[in-house]
């Protein structure tokens, strides 16, 4: 860089951190606030809805009353003592959930500067020109740290600004900003190890996919597992009902420690690969490949692999614990009679929130085996392809129906797995067949935002990204409209919104059939515009 | 002899900018055409309207007498095309992307393309991530030597290649010349171009500047310059280009 902050002749590995500071600032100046922006924005909506929702001491009884010792509720958010208070429900509700997205903001976000920037061969340039080894990591932790602790800072002021008491305000965000913090250091470790940001985000997803599920099984089970995990810290600091402030040392240690881990790595490593080396591979292609389908296959699956046996095995976990709940639920004498007279279905609408859940998790695999074409098309690989006989629809479209049948299948194999684990601990497999179809039942709220994202490819290259940001938004009104409160219309502008909570209800195939069909017509329009704009 | 590529008072627009600005390019069938230019003249442009890979705003090019943005996928079964900047997929082998490549056009010739690998001395075991700009350079010339196709489009072919393997190109283009094919060559290697192209077009700017064979406008660059002296096309160039 032109201008290197410290001096030019020291030599240290953080020389220009400043710059890269700078210039990583430069380049996110739109992107990143609006991020934090939205992070508070979403967190004020929450609020906003409680203060309407538990006005009175006798609303927050009454949702004491219907959530109180309901494992499964335990499992999927976490302990629901301190729930007699306007602010001990707040924090059941948004600590969980908010953490779990300023992990991904963070991942996202550190991925994007490190990793992807190396893959591309950019970050080659900046060391080059005297920028220090560490210089590009250590400013992209100080980036992250920063956003995170704003969009915190913001969630405070919104505390205070509804009438929060401070103290616990300011315990509940810095547990968030914990979690966020650890993932970030979690990140700066998982992109010295791959060689594809792909792969690195993939690799941190499986780590907070990790500490969810030790979270959920510590709290209905033996403590010491949501110890081990960090979303489990920010919960025992257990604000508004029992303020904790040590297990935030947690935190702040780990993410010293990863982080510094991480930096050992980096000056270890060689640049531009990970620290596991790609292996030579056949000289000749398998007959497969010599399939435009069968190639696309090959390009999608590494991913489809990864999120079916995240989805399968994450499936049987769950239905392991469902049987752990429906005993607890039979055993409590404390619970009302209205509740334990419903409680086979409380089990089963335990699993149709995990199937909403992780539908809406399995739409970002979709949106990016949809948008597969457009990553080639970005990476200049579809020119190879479509200057030979092959057509731009043919080929564009074999990945879309890849994606579409992928996300269906693993839909399925979702609920085999909470079928089967079901099944292993009680002895009883009757219910599988009802999980699988529950399963496949998700798929087309999947196809839908997926065939929003081929629309948003056929418009412009350009456009395709926004289908995340639509993704962002479903889970955002999926997330309030769950425990709060919004008007119907916006609810239902969400295709989640439309998949009868099966198995917890009867199957109605209307709205699955409909929008089967909405989802033919947006990949016909999009696969139409495509074929008629230029390739980039 | 019947034209291959006629391209005529071609017009592309990206937004407000114009890229081509009325090209003329014809190219007959069985000539090796060299196509110059300085960067950013529309080199890459007119090739991209030329493979239906992007839509012509305004006059006409055709491929075969068809138009290449409509008839696409038949056209593409009588070319293969380099690209001067290969990229390809981190995950596939050297040997996996030239067999997926050559399947597109029915798979290739097992003895051409053995023969290929072994005069560019490819690695076909290697990951594309782990190739250098020449390698994958060299992946895709041989899925495209390897064809039987009619008409080769390159888009300097042999950039990161080095000065062996260069000449290993100009060997294979050769060979291929004296079978009736046509080549479309955009190079910046004035050598390369000299050495094997017979007839040439110079553009700037998005409009063709000079078009004939190498002899005719070594000609008139003769009548402007030192008369004794038969013009080497790098001067012709820099005198196409030079400002006045």
């Amino acid at each position: 860089m032109s201008r290197p902050t410290a001096s030019p002749a020291s030599g240290s590995p953080f020389t220009g951190t400043g710059d890269a500071l700078r210039f990583a600032l430069k380049r996110d100046r739109l992107l990143l606030p609006l991020c934090v922006l939205g992070l508070i924005g979403w967190v004020g909506l929450y609020v906003a809805s409680y203060s309407g929702l538990y006005g009175t001491q006798a609303d927050l009884n009454s949702l004491y009353q219907s959530v109180t010792g309901n494992p499964a509720l335990v499992a999927m958010v976490g302990p629901t003592d301190g729930l007699r208070s306007l602010g001990g429900a707040t924090a059941w509700e948004t600590l969980p959930v908010v953490s779990v997205i300023s992990a991904i903001f963070a991942m996202f976000v550190v991925v994007r500067h490190t990793r992807a920037e190396e893959e591309d061969g950019r970050s080659e340039l900046l060391l080059a020109a005297g920028s220090g080894r560490l210089a590009t990591l250590t400013a992209t932790v100080v980036i992250t740290a920063g956003a995170l602790l704003l969009a915190a800072v913001g969630w405070y002021v919104v505390f205070l600004a509804t009438g929060y008491e401070a103290d616990s305000s300011l315990l509940l965000v810095a547990a968030i900003l914990g979690v966020g913090l650890v993932f970030t250091g979690t990140t700066a470790i998982c992109v010295q190890v791959t060689a594809k940001a792909r792969t690195a985000r993939g690799l941190v997803g499986i780590v907070i996919g990790l500490a969810y599920f030790l979270r959920a099984l510590g709290d209905t089970g033996p403590d010491a597992l949501a110890w081990l995990s960090p979303l489990g810290w920010a919960e025992k600091t257990k604000p508004f009902y029992d303020d904790q402030w040590w297990p935030l040392i947690l935190p702040v240690g780990t993410t010293i420690l990863t982080v510094a881990f991480a930096l050992w790595l980096l000056e270890r490593r060689d640049i531009g690969s990970g620290l596991i080396q790609p292996r030579p591979g056949p000289a000749r292609a398998h007959p497969s490949l010599l399939h435009p389908l069968g190639f696309s296959l090959r390009v999608q699956r590494g991913s489809i692999i990864g999120w079916t046996y995240l989805l399968f095995v994450y499936g049987f976990a769950i239905g392991a614990v469902g049987n752990n709940i429906e005993g607890i639920l039979e055993s409590s004498t404390s619970l009302t009679a209205a509740f334990a007279s419903a409680s086979d279905n409380i089990v089963d609408s335990y699993f149709a929130s995990i199937f909403t859940v992780l539908a809406l998790m399995a739409s970002g695999f979709a949106i990016g085996g949809v948008l597969r074409p457009h990553s080639e098309e970005t990476h200049d690989r579809a020119a190879l392809l479509m200057a030979g006989p092959l057509g731009k629809v043919r080929w564009a479209l074999g990945h879309v129906l890849i994606a579409y049948v992928a996300s269906a299948m693993m839909m399925a194999l979702l609920g085999l797995g909470l079928g089967l684990g079901l099944g292993v601990v009680t002895g009883d497999f009757g219910e599988l067949g009802t999980l699988v179809a529950s399963g496949f039942a998700q798929a087309p709220a999947i196809w839908l935002t997926a065939s929003l994202a081929v629309l948003l490819f056929g418009i412009s290259s350009r456009a395709s990204g926004a289908a995340w940001g639509l993704l962002v938004a479903f889970v955002v009104v999926w997330s309030i409209a769950s425990f709060g409160d919004l008007p119907d219309w916006i609810v239902d502008l969400s295709p989640f919104s439309h998949i009868p909570a099966v198995p917890a209800v009867p199957l109605d195939a209307t709205p699955l059939w409909i929008m089967t069909a909405l989802s033919a017509v947006f990949t016909t329009a999009g696969m139409l515009l495509w074929r008629r704009r230029d390739l980039l | 002899m019947s034209a291959v590529i006629e391209v005529d008072g071609l017009v592309k627009d990206f937004g407000s900018t114009r890229a081509l600005d009325g090209l003329d390019l014809t190219v007959e069938q069985g000539q090796v055409h060299g196509f110059l230019g300085p960067n950013g003249s529309g080199k890459s442009t007119t090739i991209r309207v030329l493979l239906g890979l992007i839509k012509a705003s305004g006059g006409s090019a055709r491929l075969f007498g068809q138009d290449p943005w409509k008839n696409a996928v038949t056209l593409h079964r009588r070319l293969a095309y380099v690209p001067g900047d290969v990229n390809l997929w981190p995950n596939l082998t050297g040997g996996e992307t030239i067999d997926m490549l050559g399947s597109l056009r029915g798979g290739l010739d097992p003895k051409r393309r053995q023969d290929l690998i072994d005069r560019f001395e490819l690695d076909l075991t290697k990951k594309a991530s782990t190739y250098s700009k020449g390698n994958r350079q060299k992946v895709a010339l041989i899925a495209a030597l390897a064809t039987d196709a009619e008409l080769f489009i390159f888009d300097e072919p042999t950039s990161g290649l080095d000065p062996l393997k260069e000449a290993v190109f100009q060997e294979c283009v050769k060979e291929i010349t004296g079978e009736g094919h046509t080549i479309l060559l955009s190079s910046h290697i004035l050598g390369q171009v000299e050495h094997l192209a017979d007839t040439l077009t110079i553009i700037n700017s998005g409009k063709t500047v000079e078009s004939g064979s190498i002899e005719d406008l070594r000609r008139l660059s003769h009548e402007t310059s030192d008369p004794n002296q038969p013009a080497s096309l790098e001067q012709l160039f820099l005198q196409v280009y030079e400002p006045k």
